[in-house]
């Protein structure tokens, strides 16, 4: 489910170069120069409930709810049904974002943390604008900082500050922040975890589904470099590990060949978990634009918004 | 080149080391920040020919460096050709010393010492110019530098060993001082007048001992230029023990049958310390090292002398009449110095005769007092005559006495007799009692002329010595001003003499007052005195002062009748020969035939030990010639004490001795050792490694900044 610049709608458009979009110093103005010129407007939301938008009608069965029976239908017709509505309710938003050491290697001019801080800052950017409640938990080892999602004035200044602040972590640890996510968040919303998933994935699925479990929809956006999807280094040198500092000697002629292949199964393992779970998984190459990665997060959100009300209208046909 | 420690030329090897370490370390220097290594296995390095060496230059220094290194641990040197001398190529002027004194005739000494100038002679080369020495307590020169260099060049050495095969070590004593002194000299003294340009060398070749004597050196200013060149012999047997009479001074009062004090002297190095010390028969054959005790004559006594020490042993007088001379120490290994002599002195017998009225025991008169002062004493025994000057006067009175004393006035015939013996030798002393006519006339039949004034003088209060003659033999004792004090003589009267009555006269002493107080007169061949003064207190105090006795003995002396004679001499002393035994030769010990001396002159032939006769003479005079004392002192001296006198010591070349591999190994640890090259080679090391050091401290701070550049 890799992004792709093919799609009509976004090939139309003007796409920024990530390392021109870069060179902004601000965060928040690199996320509305991306957020500009995108739809911006209401999602469905997921929450049905006293809204004032009808949605249909469906036979009482017992143990619905009786607050719900339409009166005046049982009067005209003298059957129960129940008066369905879509709620329009704010989306709750939270950005998880790694921090850790190995998100500071970079070989095209700026580092994977700095993509990722910028398509989160984007993102709550952009939700922040449509009026959705938007939080972040910044993570490396462990979890770092976390704002709840809100909507309120000041909020998203206060996620760009976490987001600028500079990572003091060492390593990753996939784990800590789903379970501390999972705890903290009651109501459905939406994660979106942003990593490098340069960590083992072991007991990545289990976090995922007791995420998924909770009603949460997941989000996954793999950042990779260029670099090391083919490790683009030519010559030999003593490789250092960002995180742990342990050095090896590669020969990268030598090692290329092994290391695509180990590299490919792992993003081929992760995918696969997402793919299980029905998480979106989108990686993310920080060569690439960052209106692509905004674009996918949308079109993923309406397929899904229609998967869901096929889904339901299905059901409700049943 | 070549190299003394050649196996040090293996570290070379170790250049091997920066080669490997720069084809390796160019393949992991660059580091390289990941963000995981997770799917990363480590390469093996690759050492393929692709690479090509980076930092060629300190690849080159490091290298560089541990070749030198290798190099100067190598001990590198320059092979010349072998030049041993720089002053090989001018021809050197060599004096040979060979020590001919008694110590060298200890076994195998003298041997050795002729081999050593033997090859000593046999390095010269034909323009060097050579004498040869022996000393003892002379230097002498057997192969002069003339007789040297006359000689063709093929046959010097042959001559000068001949030269050297008529000398044998004598009996004299080691004066290594004088020789070297006299070698020193010869060896300045050129053909020319000019010094040689070449080296000038004193090769000696002695067994060095202990006793050798180096006073000479002492005050002599050592020559510049010229080395000594110490060869040394050594005795077969270090063990060497030595006996000599403690010989008493002329004076001695000890008896002459007394026990003869012996010091027996054993050297530092000797092996046994217990000898035997005995009389022994004259003539017994010196050589018996044995310890044989059937030659001693008498009971030998036990004689322990720890090495390096001397004990004096009291050997008593063989009884029974027998004639002991000699003295023996057995037990020893050297029997050179063994053998001692010892002439005991006799005492002499000596007659004055007194012509005088006065009674022996009478305290008042100068008989007394003239007896008192000739008192027997071990050495000489005075027999004193008194007769009247009435009596007549026996022949052989008057032939014994050496001396004839006339204090009264005799006849005229007495006198003419006594002149007769002035005139055949006899010394007559006159002192006249009394200044009267009588003995005016006494003294005028003695000087053989009319009556000579005599008036008694009386001086207010006392006179005294005013003008001394010292340079008189009489007085010549008195000479030193200690002993010059006469004024302390009161004379209270005196006979008043006219000095022109006795012509030819030497007025030895006078009064204050002028007069003649002592006066000699030669009279043929013996001579009269006439003392103005008698010593008894009547006269003067001078019986009663310390000077008394002396003149008296002075005057005796005088007449020849106690001339003290030396009986103990080492060799190579002169001897005195008295004048009055009239002596015509000097017969040592084992010669067949006397040799002549002239009498009053000194006999300087005593050229070994053992007892000497003169003869020919009134009496048989003996005396014994014994070895230097010194000469028993054999342990070795050390070199370094002639280096303390100022005498350069070279050190002889034993190259021949040396193989010629080992020969070779020597020159180069020579060549080595002067050329010294390690130092520079570590000295270039160090300064590559400076080099070396800045290089790479720049190449890594310029990799540093690249690094830096590149993760920016």
């Amino acid at each position: 489910m890799s992004a792709s610049t093919s799609t009509p709608a976004l090939a139309s458009a003007k796409l920024i170069d990530p390392q021109a979009l870069m060179t902004i110093r601000s965060l928040e103005l690199r996320a509305r120069a991306v957020v500009e010129g995108f739809w911006s407007g209401m999602h469905r939301s997921p929450y049905h409930g006293f809204s004032v938008e009808f949605t249909e009608y469906r036979q009482y069965t017992p143990g619905d709810d009786p607050r719900y029976l339409d009166w005046r239908v049982f009067a005209r017709s003298d059957r129960y049904f129940i008066k369905k509505y879509e709620d329009e309710t704010n989306l709750r938003v939270h950005l998880l974002a790694d921090r850790s050491r190995s998100m500071d290697y970079g070989s095209i001019g700026f580092t994977k943390g700095t993509y990722a801080g910028t398509l989160a800052a984007t993102l709550a950017y952009f939700l922040h604008l449509q009026g959705d409640a938007v939080g972040l938990l910044t993570f490396d080892e462990e979890v770092r900082e976390f704002l709840p999602a809100r909507h309120r004035v000041g909020h998203l200044r206060q996620i760009m500050h976490a987001l600028e602040r500079p990572a003091t972590g060492q390593a990753t640890n996939l784990e800590a922040p789903l379970e501390r996510i999972n705890s903290l968040i009651r109501k459905r919303g939406l994660v979106a975890l942003i990593s490098d998933f340069l960590a083992p994935i072991d007991r990545l699925e289990r976090n995922l589904i007791a995420l998924t479990a909770g009603g949460q929809e997941v989000t996954v956006f793999h950042i990779v470099d260029p670099a090391e999807l083919n490790l683009g280094i030519e010559a030999p040198a003593l490789f250092e590990d960002v995180e742990s500092s342990r050095s090896i000697y590669i020969d990268p002629v030598l090692a290329r060949a092994d290391y695509m292949k180990r590299f490919a199964a792992h993003g081929e393992a992760l995918r696969a978990i997402c793919r299980k779970l029905g998480v979106s998984y989108l990686q993310l190459s920080t060569a690439q634009p960052l209106e692509i990665a905004l674009f996918e997060f949308l079109q993923q959100r309406m397929r899904r918004g229609r998967l869901f009300r096929r889904a339901r209208s299905s059901g409700g046909s049943s | 080149m070549s190299f003394l420690t050649p196996f040090f030329l293996l570290g070379g090897l170790a250049v091997a080391g920066p080669i490997i370490y720069h084809l390796v370390r160019r393949t992991t220097r660059e580091r390289m920040m990941f963000s995981s290594l997770m799917f990363l296995l480590p390469s093996p390095p690759r050492l393929s020919k692709r690479h090509r060496f980076e930092h060629l230059l300190l690849l080159i220094l490091r290298c560089l460096a541990l070749a030198l290194l290798a190099f100067g641990f190598a001990r590198p040197f320059l092979r010349q050709s072998p030049i041993d001398d720089p002053t090989a190529a001018q021809p050197k002027r060599l004096v040979v010393m060979i020590d001919t004194s008694a110590s060298m005739r200890r076994d195998g000494v003298w041997a050795a010492a002729r081999v050593k100038v033997e090859e000593t002679l046999r390095r010269a080369g034909p323009a060097d110019q050579v004498s040869l020495f022996r000393f003892d307590k002379q230097a002498a020169a057997i192969v002069a530098f003339e007789d040297w260099n006359r000689t063709a060049p093929a046959d010097r050495v042959a001559f000068a060993l001949g030269r050297l095969g008529a000398v044998s070590p004598g009996w004299a004593g080691t004066h290594l001082g004088n020789a070297l002194v006299t070698a020193a000299e010869a060896l300045g003294e050129s053909d020319d007048g000019k010094s040689a340009p070449g080296a000038r060398q004193i090769v000696l070749v002695s067994d060095l001992q202990a006793g050798s004597r180096l006073d000479a050196l002492q005050a002599y200013e050592w020559p510049k230029g010229v080395e000594l060149i110490v060869e040394t012999v050594k005795a077969r047997s270090p063990t060497n023990a030595g006996v000599q009479i403690v010989a008493d001074g002329p004076d001695s009062s000890r008896a002459t049958d007394a026990p003869v004090r012996v010091r027996v002297t054993n050297a530092a190095d000797s092996k046994r310390e217990q000898f035997k010390l005995g009389w022994t028969r004259l003539g017994n054959p010196q050589g018996a090292g044995v310890d044989s005790s059937a030659d001693f004559a008498g009971t030998p006594i036990e004689a322990y002398v720890p090495p390096g020490q001397s004990r004096v042993f009291s050997l008593p007088m063989p009884k029974g009449g027998t004639k002991a001379e000699q003295i023996s120490l057995r037990g020893d290994d050297e029997a050179f110095d063994n053998t001692a002599y010892f002439i005991p002195p006799a005492q002499q017998r000596a007659t004055i005769l007194w012509i005088g009225q006065d009674v022996a025991e009478d305290t008042k008169q100068p008989l007394f007092f003239l007896r008192r002062a000739l008192a027997e004493t071990p050495r000489v025994a005075v027999q004193v005559i008194a007769v009247a000057p009435s009596a007549p006067l026996l022949p052989a009175d008057v032939i014994a006495a050496c001396a004839i004393f006339v204090a009264d006035a005799v006849s005229t015939e007495t006198a003419t007799a006594l002149r007769q013996q002035a005139l055949a030798g006899k010394t007559i002393v006159v002192v006249p009692r009394q200044g009267n006519i009588a003995h005016g006339a006494m003294l005028g039949a003695l000087l053989g002329r009319e009556a000579v004034r005599i008036d008694e003088a009386k001086p207010s209060g006392y006179a005294m010595f005013s003008e001394i003659d010292f340079q008189h033999p009489l007085f010549a004792p008195f000479a030193d001003p200690r002993y010059s004090d006469f004024t302390k003589i009161h004379f209270w009267k005196y006979r008043r003499i006219d000095a022109n009555a006795l012509p030819g006269a030497r007025i030895v002493a006078k009064f204050d007052s002028g007069d003649p107080a002592l006066a000699e007169i030669p009279v043929g061949k013996g001579r009269i005195y006439v003392l103005a003064s008698g010593w008894q207190p009547e006269d003067s105090q001078l019986a009663v002062s310390s000077k008394f006795v002396p003149l008296v003995w002075s005057l005796l002396e005088q007449t020849g009748g106690v001339a003290s004679f030396a009986t103990q001499f080492s060799v190579g002393d002169p001897v005195p020969i008295p004048t009055e035994l009239a002596a015509t030769g000097v017969r040592p010990p084992g010669a067949p035939a006397d040799l002549p001396v002239t009498a009053g002159a000194a006999f300087g032939q005593t050229m070994q030990p053992g007892v000497y006769e003169v003869v020919g003479g009134t009496r048989v005079l003996r005396f014994a010639v014994n070895l230097d004392a010194n000469e028993s002192r054999t342990s070795p001296l050390g070199v370094d004490e002639l280096e303390q006198l100022g005498v350069p010591i070279a050190r002889a070349k034993t190259e021949t001795q040396i193989p010629s591999d080992k020969k070779t190994v020597l020159q180069g640890l020579e060549a080595e050792s002067r050329q010294k090259l390690w130092r520079w080679f570590i000295a270039a090391t160090l300064a590559v490694l400076l080099v070396e050091s800045a290089l790479a401290g720049w190449t890594a701070r310029r990799s540093t900044l690249q690094s830096k550049e590149a993760v920016s």
